[in-house]
């Protein structure tokens, strides 16, 4: 599985931990490295306090030549179960005495005590020039060559040979617990990056869901919010204004796909789409719904004799006065150049009528400005229909409230009709 | 055919003596050696004299070798100087006293001599421990061995270091 595959949860744990992990390879490496400087100084440390200690008896029977005592002496070392072997040599690098630990692989010792000699031979001049002595480390052993100083001139030598064995268990030591607290910790930190990851993905997938809701229900009304404070906050607030300037590009489209620019009334195909739900509905409750179809009277005769200006002033009053007198849950449209619908829901012929007659009484009684001071009265004629829907064929209704409107018009206009069944 | 083993026995002595010669010559390098290391190791009482006197006395066994290996050394912060001396009256104020002398009575002296005026006694004489004497040098197939009398030294006012006293053997009761 590709690392861009997985999702973001398992990446973050991924990441933290593989974070964790290599701070961890990293420190864990530095203080194996700091250690054993430390334990390989500090044992060389001892092994040449060891040498120090026994090279201030073993002074005199160099000094004296008494093998035997420094026989006795080095022998006196085997108490200490980590050395080998220890030497004195003389000022002419021959063997003066010498202690081999009976536990040690005698050869094997030997062997290491002939490379420590040619090495010492080779620092002859460090040893008894500058009486300074020779210490190092190796994987199987270490040991210490220290100048022994008889009246300020190095007489002799006196090599003390350990083995690594405690050096190597507490490096090993180190090592098993350094491992195990890596892994703790590891286990430690991938449970507090599943933990800290939410902090991160909770907002992100916040967003998604409000997107994906967005996406299925097209209501651009909601929003997101948060507590926190840092770049998440910043993408929420840009976000919530992405989302209103989508919510009022939404509305201002939708806007001019329903309303009439000229009247701001609804248009005739939003007209349409309401009156369809409106039947539908009526239809479904065996409800009564109404319409009033109407028509301004004689409104060429408006445009030739005032112009088309006058007669959009016309219009814009005959629709303010058919919006405010309405009822708020009825709908009104200019459905053409002077033509009206009033959609009444859940009314009857009476109920409909009324509001019709309402709409004409008021058009015939205001004063319609234009011109310097100059006013104008318009008549409107109106036909109605109002039943419980037995068909959705939008039309048939259509048809009778124009009907209707037809009779008013025949019948000298400024009257509102009813349909009636021939 | 006897001719010829007188030959070989001679060549044998002969060899031996070399040998022995040899070891003796060995014996006396480690000897004037010693001498100067056992002054490391001892601490006297403060002198007027500004010198590190070594005396021999009676027979020389060194040579010009005691001479020529303290030459230009100091010990103990003083510059060394070796005297020769035939019998005790001639040893005068010295700091250490190396003791040849064969005849026990004159040795004897010497020891005393040493005693009083606090000087570290050193012979190989057998028995010069026992005596009074402070260290006796014993080479034994050449592995030096070292016997102290403690009692005679803090007698002489003279204190021996603990690292001498470990490798020797010490005779600690009132010897004299």
């Amino acid at each position: 599985m590709k690392f861009s595959n997985l999702s973001i949860r398992l990446k973050l744990v991924v990441l933290l931990g593989a974070s964790a992990a290599i701070a961890l390879f990293i420190s864990a490496v530095m203080s194996l490295v700091l250690t054993f400087v430390s334990v390989r100084d500090e044992s060389l440390r001892h092994l040449q306090q060891t040498s120090d200690i026994a090279k201030d008896n073993l002074t005199a029977t160099l000094a004296f030549r008494d093998n035997a005592s420094a026989a006795r002496m080095l022998g006196s070392l085997s108490t200490n179960r980590r050395i080998l072997a220890a030497v004195i040599d003389d000022d002419d690098s021959l063997r003066f005495s010498e202690y081999v630990s009976p536990a040690s692989a005698a050869t094997q010792t030997r062997g290491y005590l002939a490379q420590v000699a040619a090495l010492a031979r080779a620092q002859r001049g460090q040893l008894f020039q500058q009486r300074e002595g020779l210490a190092s480390i190796t994987w199987n052993y270490m040991f210490t060559v220290s100048p022994i100083v008889f009246d300020g001139k190095a007489i002799g030598t006196l090599t003390i040979l350990s083995d690594n064995v405690e050096l190597k268990d507490r490096l090993s030591t180190y090592i098993v617990m350094q491992l195990l607290f890596s892994v703790l910790t590891l286990v430690i930190i991938v449970l507090i990056s599943i933990r800290l990851q939410r902090v991160f993905t909770t907002p992100i997938f916040r967003i998604i869901e409000v997107i994906r809701e967005i996406s299925q229900t097209k209501n651009y009304a909601v929003s997101v919010d948060t507590v926190q404070n840092d770049e998440f906050k910043a993408l929420y607030v840009h976000f919530n204004d992405m989302i209103a300037e989508v919510r009022d590009r939404d509305a201002t489209l939708s806007r001019l796909a329903t309303t009439d620019p000229l009247t701001g009334l609804a248009n005739r195909r939003h007209a349409m789409e309401v009156m369809q739900f409106m039947v539908s509905r009526a239809r479904r409750k065996q409800e009564s719904f109404g319409l009033v179809m109407l028509d301004i009277d004689h409104f060429k005769g408006v445009n030739d004799q005032y112009g088309h200006p006058v007669g959009d002033a016309v219009l814009k009053v005959v629709a303010s006065i058919l919006t405010h007198t309405a009822r708020e849950i009825d709908l009104v449209a200019r459905i053409g150049g002077e033509e009206f619908l009033v959609l009444c829901d859940k009314s009857d012929l009476q109920a409909t009528h009324l509001i019709a007659e309402r709409i004409r009484a008021a058009v015939e009684l205001t004063d319609i400005a234009y011109g310097d001071e100059k006013s104008l009265r318009v008549t409107i004629s109106g036909g109605v229909y109002a039943a419980v829907p037995e068909t959705e064929i939008l039309d048939l209704y259509l048809s009778r409230a124009d009907s209707a409107l037809y009779r008013a018009k025949e019948a000298d206009r400024n009257k509102i009709v009813n349909w009636e069944k021939t | 055919m006897t001719y010829k083993w007188v030959l070989l026995v001679v060549a044998l002595l002969a060899q031996l003596v070399a040998a022995t010669a040899q070891a003796s010559q060995e014996e006396n390098r480690l000897m004037a050696v010693f001498l100067g290391r056992f002054a490391s190791y001892i601490e006297l009482p403060d002198r007027a004299s500004k010198l590190f006197v070594i005396t021999v006395i009676d027979e020389n066994p060194f040579g010009s070798l005691l001479d020529d290996l303290y030459a230009g050394k100091v010990i103990g912060g003083k510059p060394v100087v070796i005297r020769y001396a035939t019998k005790v009256e001639e040893v005068g104020q010295s700091d250490l006293l190396f003791i040849t002398l064969v005849n026990p009575r004159a040795r004897q002296d010497a020891i005393d001599y040493g005693a009083k005026h606090s000087i570290l006694t050193v012979s190989t004489a057998t028995g010069f421990a026992e005596r009074g004497g402070i260290i006796q040098l014993d080479f034994l197939q050449q592995h030096t061995r070292i016997k102290i009398n403690h009692a005679a030294a803090l007698k002489s006012n003279i204190r021996i270091g603990a690292p001498l006293l470990s490798l020797a053997s010490v005779i600690r009761g009132d010897a004299q």
